[in-house]
C-alpha cells in the first residue's frame, strides 16, 4: 500500500487545510460581500490555486493524481460548507445564541422576539418563504401558498433522500 | 483500481448508514444521527482500506480516500440538507395537505411556531437549555457552546440572525 499522496493530491490536501484560513482573511475584507458570496469566493480562490499548482509543480502530471486532488478539494469544500452554513443559517444554534445573549431566562414569546432581534416569527417565516418562492418551488396567490411542479418534484426528492438515508 | 475500492467503500457506507439510523430509532439509542454517520464512515473506510490492501497489488491510499471522502461528504451534505431544514419542512407541510395549499397566516401562526417549539425541545433534550418555570435559560454547557459559536461567527464575519441575506448573498 502506498500511503503517500501524489503531488497534485498533496497540493489539494494543503489547499483544503487553507480554505478556512482564506475565509478568515476574506472576512476582514468588506468588499467580499455576504456570507454565501464570501464562501463561494473562497472556493473559487482555492480552485484557482489548485489549477496553478497543477501547472507549476515539477514533474509530469498523472490524471488519477489530478482527479484525486479534485475529489479531495470538493470533499473539503462540502465539509466546510456544512459547518459554515450551520454558523450562518443554523436555526437551532441561533436560538441558543439569542437566549444566551439575552442574559436572563425568557418565555417562549420573549425568546422568539430575542431570536428575531425585535422582529417576530413572521419575519423569519417570510425570509424562508422568500427562498422557496425565489427558487420557484412555491407560489403565493390570494394570500395562499401552493407548491409548483418544481416544488412537488423537490418534495418527492426530499422524501426519497429521507427514506434512503434512514431519517424516515 | 484504488478508485474503485474507494467507491465500493462509499457504497457500503450508503448501505450501512441508513441501517444504523433505523436501528437507533427502533432501539431507542441516544446516539446523535451525526455520530452514527461518523461511525459508519470510519467502519467502511477501514473495510475499504483492508479490501484494497488484500485485492489491489499497488493500492494507492489517497486515490481511494479521495473518492470515498467525496461520496461520503456528498451523502452527509444531502442528509444535512433534508434533516432539519425549516424551508423544506414548510414545503413538505404544504405538499402533505390534501388540498396542497394553505393560507400564509397558517404557516406564520401555526407551522413555524411548532417548528420553533420543536427546536427548543431539541435544545432542552441535549442539555443546552433548561426550563425554569414558564421560562427557558441556557445551561452552563449551552452558554459555553453559544460563546464558541459567537467567537466563530465573529472570526468568519458571519451575522447572528440566521436569516438569508438576499441583497448581498
Amino acid at each position: 500500500m502506498n500511503m503517500l499522496p501524489g503531488p497534485a493530491q498533496a497540493a489539494a490536501i494543503g489547499l483544503s487545510l487553507a480554505l478556512p484560513l482564506v475565509l478568515l482573511c476574506y472576512a476582514r475584507i468588506a468588499a467580499t460581500g455576504g456570507s454565501g458570496r464570501r464562501f463561494r469566493l473562497g472556493c473559487v480562490s482555492i480552485l484557482a490555486l489548485y489549477a496553478i499548482a497543477c501547472i507549476a509543480l515539477p514533474g509530469q502530471r498523472h490524471l488519477d493524481d489530478v482527479i484525486g486532488g479534485l475529489f479531495l478539494l470538493a470533499t473539503a469544500m462540502m465539509f466546510f460548507y456544512i459547518l459554515f452554513s450551520l454558523l450562518a443559517w443554523g436555526f437551532t444554534l441561533t436560538l441558543l445564541t439569542a437566549l444566551d445573549k439575552a442574559g436572563r431566562p425568557l418565555t417562549l414569546e420573549q425568546w422568539a422576539v430575542a431570536y428575531m432581534q425585535g422582529g417576530d416569527l413572521g419575519t423569519f417565516t417570510h425570509n424562508r418563504l422568500k427562498l422557496l418562492v425565489g427558487a420557484g418551488m412555491l407560489t403565493v396567490a390570494d394570500g395562499k401558498l401552493a407548491p409548483t411542479t418544481k416544488g412537488m418534484a423537490v418534495a418527492r426528492l426530499v422524501k426519497f433522500v429521507r427514506l434512503s438515508t434512514g431519517i424516515g | 483500481m484504488s478508485f474503485v475500492v474507494g467507491f465500493l467503500a462509499a457504497v457500503t457506507f450508503a448501505l450501512l448508514s441508513p441501517v444504523l439510523q433505523l436501528m437507533a430509532r427502533a432501539r431507542g439509542w441516544t446516539v446523535a444521527p451525526v455520530t452514527l454517520l461518523a461511525i459508519a464512515a470510519i467502519v467502511t473506510h477501514g473495510l475499504g482500506v483492508m479490501l484494497g490492501v488484500f485485492v489491489v497489488a499497488q493500492f494507492q491510499y489517497w486515490d481511494a480516500a479521495s473518492i470515498f471522502g467525496f461520496c461520503v461528504m456528498g451523502y452527509v451534505f444531502a442528509f444535512g440538507a433534508v434533516y432539519k431544514s425549516v424551508s423544506l419542512e414548510i414545503l413538505l407541510g404544504l405538499v402533505g395537505r390534501t388540498e396542497r395549499r394553505a393560507p400564509l397566516s397558517d404557516i406564520v401562526e401555526r407551522q413555524v411556531p411548532a417548528l420553533f417549539q420543536g427546536r427548543i425541545g431539541n435544545l432542552v433534550d441535549s442539555g443546552l437549555v433548561e426550563p425554569v418555570g414558564s421560562h427557558f435559560a441556557a445551561t452552563a454547557a449551552g452558554r459555553t457552546m453559544a460563546g464558541r459559536v459567537g467567537q466563530l461567527r465573529h472570526a468568519f464575519g458571519i451575522g447572528d440572525t440566521s436569516l438569508y441575506d438576499f441583497s448581498s448573498d
